[in-house]
């Protein structure tokens, strides 16, 4: 307390109901807006592309992709709303600055929006699952598993994203950030193709992307009910996101307190 | 020893080569209502600012509630309660969600914080805009709800940072009475304003600020009788250099301002009676008043 006066501590959970009474307000247009966009991905890719795509290690396209897809729900969901929402929050709309004059840290405020943006990216991924399974892609109960995986990389992610937000002037430098660090972590995770026996470099990079061992983890369980080398993708996950919350604490510290 | 709600010692601010706030020292002691004035740019938000730990200060130091503001703000927050000049409602939620989401931030349980809302609501009259959008809400009402938001802990000390600028007349009288309540109740009130009337009716003391400093520090009424006087005769279309020659050996202070000689006077019988002789009956005499001491301690050119 005396050392880290900003740390985060449990009332993180009042700024999470915070965002929880406003999402009660817009939910359901939001849930059927997910739904539509999933059902339009799984069957542009896992269907009309996955046709000119032989079967990958045994298993089809439209399977291969479904784990990908739910890993890329949640960073793309994660991300928008720590960067366009936590930015009009903490810039726009002076809400972060109204909660600092009530007993909250910025630790509190920082952990409070990273759940609250994990939480909102679960439930985008959880629709991306019921989708998959209607779709008959889920081939076993670990596909649920993979679940809390993607909670701990959403929060990663927005604690990325929050990084972003307090490194903004406006809205416009997340397109810098979208093209630069969101699209080609998309792209070279493995969520669309594997990246193996593509060029070394390639495969060196892509191990490097926090994003990665998301996949590893949730392809693993969601298709094989097992997962090789968990230890060292988790804790490369966990410690990212550590990582990243720490960072994200410090920054928006120096942006609220003057 | 009950010990001072602010007790801040030579505090200072800059913002790159700006010098905001320039060694301020204040004593506050509770129940007390403290009235800081100043033109736009003075200091006073970064001044309140610091009370809560929102800017940190360069050099001094500052203790609120007994507490030191650089180690312990979010505990001295708990009993604070804090209406900002900027309007910081939740503009996501209503009425009364913004009021029930902030108590959460006390840690208020459910139960108590209803009931608290309602009385709040009732308070600041908004009893029938708590389903209300913040968009929907007057300034006026805003402002009552920024009040009733931070009154939602009872808090022992409440800070106001222009808690009446851009309200109409009813809507201010309806706050200044809310606020002479709550100092009734024995609240400690630190607010800044620009209107001299709320000053000099609500605060016990006040402190004219400018250039990041306090000019002048005590009850309205004392200083203004010790630094302007008693009483100020206002004359319209100016006077000859004559007649301003005339007044050397009386007890007055001359100002001329555009085309207006402002005579300020301790003891004012001799003061009508020469200008009566240098047939000047086209004078204004009133009682001196906290604006008086404020212009002529600011002085008159515009700030913004
Ligand atoms: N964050 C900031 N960055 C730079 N200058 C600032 C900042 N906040 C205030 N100032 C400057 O400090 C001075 C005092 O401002 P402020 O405390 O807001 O005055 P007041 O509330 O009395 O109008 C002003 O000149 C203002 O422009
Ligand atoms: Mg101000």
């Amino acid at each position: 307390m005396m050392l880290f006066p900003q740390a985060p501590s449990h009332r993180a959970f009042r700024v999470w109901v915070r965002h929880l009474v406003y999402y009660r307000s817009f939910y359901l247009a939001e849930w059927a807006g997910n739904l539509g966009e999933h059902i339009l991905w799984l069957v542009a890719f896992g269907y009309g592309l996955g046709r000119l795509v032989p079967s990958l290690d045994g298993i089809s396209y439209a399977q291969f992709i479904g784990p990908g897809l739910m890993v890329s729900v949640a960073m793309w969901n994660a991300t928008y709303e720590s960067t366009y929402g936590a930015y009009s929050r903490m810039r726009i709309q002076n809400i972060y600055e109204s909660m600092l004059m009530a007993p909250l840290t910025v630790g509190d405020i920082v952990l409070g929006d990273l759940l609250w943006c994990a939480s909102r990216a679960l439930i985008g991924s959880s629709l991306m699952l019921v989708v998959l399974s209607l779709f008959g892609l889920v081939g076993s109960w670990w596909a649920v598993a993979i679940l809390p995986i993607l909670f701990i990389e959403a929060v990663m992610f927005a604690a990325l994203g929050l990084i972003a937000t307090s490194l903004a002037h406006s809205f416009s430098f997340f397109n810098f950030y979208f093209s630069a660090i969101v699209m080609p972590m998309f792209f070279f995770a493995g969520t669309l193709f594997p990246i193996k026996g593509l060029p070394l470099w390639v495969e060196r990079f892509s191990d490097a992307l926090p994003l990665t061992h998301a996949v590893r983890i949730s392809r693993g369980l969601f298709i094989y009910g097992h997962v090789e080398n968990f230890i060292w993708h988790f804790s490369f996950l966990l410690g990212f996101t550590f990582l990243f919350l720490a960072v994200a604490c410090v920054l928006v510290s120096r942006r609220m307190v003057e | 020893m009950p010990g001072f709600v602010i007790d801040a010692q030579g505090i200072q601010k800059s913002f790159g080569t700006l010098k905001a706030v320039d060694g301020v020292s204040l004593q506050v002691n509770p129940g007390e209502c403290f009235g800081i004035l100043g033109p736009n740019g003075a200091g006073k938000t970064t001044t309140i600012k610091m009370l809560h730990g929102a800017v940190q200060p360069d050099a001094g130091t500052l203790r609120v509630l007994g507490r030191d503001v650089a180690t312990q703000s979010r505990l001295i927050r708990a009993q604070m309660g804090i209406v900002s000049q900027e309007d910081t409602l939740d503009r996501d939620l209503t009425v009364y969600e913004n009021l029930w989401v902030y108590a959460g931030f006390f840690s208020i349980s459910r139960k108590s914080s209803l009931s608290r809302i309602e009385y709040l609501l009732d308070f600041m009259q908004l009893r029938e805009k708590w389903d209300s959008q913040i968009k929907t809400l007057s300034g006026g009402m805003k402002r009552r709800l920024h009040i009733a938001r931070a009154l939602i802990h009872e808090p022992k000390f409440l800070i106001l940072d222009e808690p009446t600028t851009g309200l109409d007349p009813q809507a201010r009288h309806l706050v200044w009475h809310r606020l002479r309540e709550l100092k009734a109740q024995g609240l400690t009130i630190l607010l800044t304003t620009h209107y001299m009337e709320e000053a000099a009716q609500m605060c016990d003391r006040i402190g004219i600020m400018d250039g990041g400093k306090f000019l002048l520090e005590g009850p309205p009424q004392t200083l203004v009788q010790e630094k302007v006087g008693d009483e100020v005769y206002e004359l319209r279309g100016g006077a000859s250099e004559e007649l301003l020659d005339s007044l050397q050996g009386l007890p007055v202070t001359a100002e001329v301002v555009a085309d207006i000689l402002y005579l300020y006077s301790h003891n004012g019988m001799g003061v009508m009676e020469h200008l009566i002789s240098w047939g000047r009956k086209d004078f204004l005499r009133r009682p001196a008043t906290l604006e008086d001491l404020f212009l002529r301690l600011t002085g008159r050119e515009l700030r913004d």
